[in-house]
């Protein structure tokens, strides 16, 4: 079917009065869009019964709004055809320069020229939807967590299996005598809830509980995962849409804190041990059997400590506390020393605290541990340094409990490095820690990669529950410390992030964050040259390779970043509304004044996710910015292909300012790696650069945030002055 | 500093709870009731330290600790402490413990500070004054005095007074002298201790009568004015009863005659005798020291906590004491038989509980403050 496009200019928000409109509108009909209106306020249903008008009489097919941002009105512009293409006109241009100014008008005609020129570009984008697709979640885990997942899943009505490796359900939580109050007046100890889940989760004909097994293979993708469970020595194939990670953690190996003698003295033992003294009864000293009447609880053992786990484990505080109260309700004349760092307990588990602290029999001390020798009897001498008591004190003490940390039971294997990384390399994108786990069969890896302590990585700030693995959410524990509550909250949202991606994957369209966009990558295959670059680069892990090494791309892994697109030298890699060659033709496109005209050009290639809502924001906060920048936005901005800055710089643009979310450590880029792979990019533009004689600065990259819109217009200025300093580019016509 | 083995004593815990400091655990060591206390030392300032010592048991570190003494309950502490924990009540609390500790015999002690044998302890009294009268036939036929208006002496003569309050006061005094003796030596255990005692003494006495301390209380500074008036009464009483020796003694033994004016050996003595005007004044001063004492507690209560029971007995005996005192000298006048004679009974069975259980009581807070102020003068503790 043939594009009609029109254009429709809308008028109303200041832009009527701040531009030409007669001037766009002849670009426009330059541009040779059959039908050019203007409209003095669009996003009202006049305005949106004006355009349905022309679709019905006209045969407008492709309509191109000049108006507000695309973040805005979005759902009024919806007008049932997938090609509708905005232009910026309101935030970006009259918001943010000065009214009737001939700078402004090239702006905004720049930007009805780009938006043509994409609408010329683009095809309509057909969802990929998948054959027999399966609505079973897999939950590996049967702690609190995965128990928990199954049972909402299944309450939400999709099929369950359920993978434990041990021989019952339960976890850790099996193992306790007692758990911390979750009840008012937060004070008493509550009889543990796991079996009354077990109970649910064993009798819901919906879930099917695969115990003593292990997942040997996870093949596929979401919606169509074809899962190898193990069981018996037998092997058995499922499948699943989409998989819930709940395997939980192991305690931190005491005997590896030497000072504090575990291993080495009988009577030192970890909480996780003292769940095991009080559920056979009675808390008895394991040298002698005999009652403990005098107990000294060692908080952040081996935690939030560089030697060790760096973390804070966030339910051990409260455990000793509740600990401390088996010893107390055990024998009123005992005594329970407690010594912390800080005690941290938040939320309710404050008015547990309080009443524990109001116990006389609870001695408590911030301090720090320095060591632990053995006493008369077996008894242990606790010394402690800088305590609220006194500079120096010890106890003495017949039982000794550490707090020791949880571990991720995905920290525990081999370290492997990503495909396409060597040691040493400024970049390592991710940790990959082999644990017979998941056993995903991805070309990056088996597990789900991660950043730090073996924890999944997922990005903490905007959807902690996603995983680097579309489909693949992990919860409770496994995922960050947590408690038993949180746990269980964490567990119903992953189990949804799971329905979720299973429903949007059975309708051809992403998941999170471009949830409901259905295009996908293309690949034209002939010219690829195996190079593995976008198999490497792919945050998602979303492209595997066949033997030969061609990628093998999964539509339904992939979240549509496109930093594939940036990462192909040969650009074989293209979505139908996003391309090399669109984006190539609007940077080649922008008119470049003469160099005597004094009108310098710098392309800013803004990340969609942040950097381009802070140009919005800056708009609406009427801050006022460089009129010689031309925005085009980017899904991610490390699918900046390198071509562009040739495009850009051979046409004379002065400069190119890639506006993307900050990387490293704390990263905010939406698609993990995107930001960084785009700064390395950079980095080898610049031999390009020294072989056309330009100088390497006149490409360059800035983080910014979505909040920090208030930079904007300084960052720009500072840009542009630089390029200054360069002197026009020599390029220009 | 050596490493110092701490063993909490538990049941020292349970007992400061026990005593009215039952807010004592919810302290987190915040710190913020050393900052707004008037009158701590800068250097090593209470109460955060002993709120520590307390919560570990630490009996040893307290007991003997003429901080706790220092301590004036202001109530600043206790209004301002963030988690409720009362550090002046606490305090006071470890005072009694403290009182409780040092007073000998150990068992009056316990008994005083328990409510369970309030009734053995006034039984004593009771049935002394009961025994005396009833010896004396006075339960139906009291002797009048010459003008026919009653006569207290009549009804129970002076020596008989005499010999049970001078025993009464001989056993306080001792048991103070042995409990006092014992502080100032565990106070000053390990110390090297310079200078002259008498300096720090004078120095103190001058502090004392001066009030100064609690002028520097926030919360409940009206308890000045009401401590006050109560400290001053106390001393013209004292005057009063002295100067009522003089004028039996001196008329019996040394023959001295009354004056118009000094009424020597005529009890009972006119109002306008200058001696009647001062023990007069004094029992007034003393009634309305105590009804502000009482007002204060009550207006307070909130921010400063409610006070012990241990601190009400000793109100409710000063009080009826007062008030009795007041009521036998009306009654008397009006010649209320036989109300005059019980109210009169009633008062001199409070005054034996006031002297004889003195070091077991709040009045102890009497000596043992003052020793310790006199203590932390001595050892530079305080200037």
């Amino acid at each position: 079917m043939d594009k009609k496009i029109g254009v429709y200019i809308c008028t109303d928000c200041e832009i009527g009065k701040a531009l030409d409109i007669e001037g766009l509108k002849k670009v426009a009909v330059k541009m040779k869009a059959p039908v050019v209106k203007e409209h003095p306020s669009l996003c009202l249903k006049e305005g949106v019964d004006f355009i349905k008008n022309d679709m019905a009489a006209e045969g407008v097919n492709a309509v191109i709004i000049a108006a507000c941002s695309p973040r805005v009105n979005y759902d009024t512009f919806d007008l049932g055809i997938p090609l509708v293409e905005r232009v910026n006109l309101r935030e970006q241009v009259v918001w943010t320069h000065k009214p009737n100014d001939e700078d402004t008008q090239m702006m905004a005609e720049d930007y009805v020229r780009m938006g043509i020129l994409k609408m010329n570009k683009i095809e309509a984008p057909e969802p990929y939807k998948v054959e027999d697709l399966s609505r079973n979640v897999l939950v590996v885990g049967g702690g609190i967590a995965g128990i928990t997942a199954a049972n909402q899943a299944a309450k939400a009505g999709y099929d369950v299996f359920l993978v434990e490796k041990s021989d019952s359900l339960g976890g850790w939580m099996s193992n306790i005598y007692k758990q911390a109050p979750t009840k008012p007046p937060y004070e008493n100890l509550e009889e543990p809830e796991i079996s009354d889940l077990i109970k649910e989760v064993r009798q819901n004909p919906k879930v099917k509980i695969f115990t003593s097994a292990q997942v040997e293979k996870i093949d596929g993708a979401p919606g169509i995962y074809n899962v190898t469970v193990k069981q018996n020595g037998n092997s058995e194939t499922l499948r699943a849409g989409a998989v819930v990670e709940a395997v939980g953690t192991v305690p931190y190996d005491a005997t590896k804190i030497d000072h504090l003698g575990f291993g080495k003295y009988p009577n030192v033992i970890t909480n996780y041990m003292m769940e095991g003294l009080a559920l056979k009864g009675a808390i008895l000293r394991p040298s002698d059997g005999k009652p403990a009447k005098s107990v000294a609880f060692i908080q952040c053992a081996g935690q939030r400590d560089e030697n060790h786990l760096p973390y804070c484990s966030a339910t051990c505080c409260v455990e000793s506390l509740k600990q401390a109260k088996y010893v107390r309700n055990q024998d009123p004349d005992a005594k329970v020393f407690i010594f912390y760092k800080d005690m941290r307990t938040p939320g309710h588990y404050e008015y547990f605290y309080k009443s524990m602290q109001n116990d006389p029999g609870v001695f408590l001390t911030k301090g720090e541990v320095k060591g632990i020798t053995e006493g008369d009897n077996q008894n242990l001498i606790v010394s402690v340094e800088n305590t609220l008591v006194g500079e120096k004190i010890s106890v003495d003490a017949d039982l000794v409990v550490l707090a020791t940390g949880m571990v991720p039971v995905t920290g525990l294997g081999e370290e492997i490095l990503p495909p396409g990384v060597k040691p040493g390399d400024e970049f390592i994108p991710y940790v990959m820690i082999e644990t017979n786990t998941l056993n995903l069969g991805y070309r990056q890896g088996g597990e789900l990669p991660s950043l730090a302590q073996g924890y999944p990585d997922s990005n903490f700030i905007c959807f902690p529950y996603e995983t680097r693995r579309t489909g693949v959410y992990s919860a409770g524990t496994v995922r960050a410390p947590m408690d038993i509550t949180s746990s269980k909250e964490d567990a119903t949202g992953a189990a949804l992030k799971a329905i979720q991606c299973i429903e949007l994957t059975s309708r051809g369209e992403a998941v999170h964050p471009r949830v409901g966009d259905i295009s996908y990558a293309d690949f034209f295959m002939q010219k690829c040259t195996q190079c593995k670059r976008c198999t490497e680069e792919c945050p998602f892990g979303a492209i595997n390779e066949d033997e030969k090494a061609n990628p093998l791309y999964n539509p339904t892994r992939c979240r549509r970043c496109a930093v594939c697109l940036g990462a192909c030298p040969e650009r074989i890699i293209s979505f139908k509304n996003y391309s090399v060659d669109m984006i190539g033709n609007m940077v080649k496109n922008i008119e470049v004044p003469g160099e005597e005209d004094e009108k310098p050009r710098a392309i800013v290639f803004a990340c969609e996710n942040d950097a381009y809502p802070a140009l919005d924001m800056a708009g609406i906060n009427r801050l006022q910015f460089n009129p010689f920048v031309r925005v085009v936005p980017l899904r991610c901005i490390g699918s900046m292909n390198l071509v562009w800055v040739a495009d850009a710089l051979s046409k004379g643009i002065d400069g190119v300012l890639l506006m993307g979310c900050q990387y490293g450590e704390d990263y905010q880029c939406h698609m993990a790696t995107g930001s960084h792979l785009a700064k390395i990019r950079l980095s080898k533009v610049a031999e390009t650069l020294d072989r056309l004689k330009l100088e390497s600065g006149r490409v360059q990259m800035t983080q910014v945030s979505i909040s920090e819109y208030h930079k904007i217009p300084q960052i720009l200025d500072e840009f542009l002055q630089k390029l200054e300093g360069f002197g026009p580019n020599p390029y220009k016509m | 500093m050596p490493e110092q083995l701490i063993k909490p004593d538990l049941n020292f815990v349970k007992d400061i709870i026990a005593s009215g400091g039952e807010s004592l655990k919810k302290c987190y060591q915040c710190s913020t009731c050393t900052v707004v206390c008037g009158v701590t030392p800068d250097e090593k300032p209470f109460p955060r330290k002993e709120m520590m010592y307390a919560q570990w048991g630490m009996k040893d570190k307290l007991i003997s600790n003429p901080d706790v003494w220092l301590c004036h309950q202001c109530s600043d502490c206790t209004a301002y402490c963030p988690r409720g924990a009362k550090p002046g009540e606490v305090l006071g609390a470890i005072r009694k413990m403290a009182i409780k500790n040092y007073s000998a015999p150990s068992a009056l002690a316990n008994m005083t500070a328990d409510p369970k044998y309030l009734i053995l302890l006034f039984a004593l009294p009771v049935l002394i004054f009961l025994g005396i009268i009833g010896s004396l036939g006075h339960f139906s036929d009291i002797p009048r005095g010459e003008d026919g208006g009653i006569v207290y002496s009549h009804f129970i003569p002076v020596p008989y007074i005499d010999t049970v309050f001078i025993l009464a006061s001989a056993f306080a005094v001792i048991s103070f002298f042995m409990g006092i003796k014992k502080y100032w030596a565990d106070m000053s255990a390990g110390m090297q201790l310079k200078g002259n005692v008498m300096d720090s003494l004078k120095a103190t006495i001058v502090d004392i009568l001066s009030h100064d301390r609690f002028q520097k209380c926030n919360v409940t500074k009206d308890r000045s004015t009401a401590h006050m008036l109560v400290f001053y009464a106390f001393i013209g009483l004292a005057v009063t009863t002295g100067w009522g020796v003089l004028y039996l003694y001196g008329h019996e033994i040394f023959g001295i005659q009354g004056t118009s004016l000094f009424h020597f050996g005529e009890t009972p003595y006119p109002l306008y005798d200058p001696m009647k005007i001062v023990g007069n004044a004094s029992a007034f001063a003393l009634l309305l020291g105590m009804l502000f004492v009482t007002a204060n507690r009550m207006k307070n209560a909130e921010k400063a906590g409610s006070g012990s029971y241990f601190d009400w007995l000793f109100i409710v005996v000063i009080f009826t004491i007062v008030v009795t005192g007041i009521l036998s000298e009306v009654l008397r006048l009006a010649d209320v038989d036989p109300i005059a004679y019980i109210v009169y009974f009633i008062h001199l069975v409070f005054i034996f509980f006031l002297f004889a259980y003195a070091p077991f009581s709040k009045m102890a807070h009497m000596v043992y403050r003052a020793t310790a102020m006199v203590f932390a003068r001595h050892a530079q503790r305080e200037g």
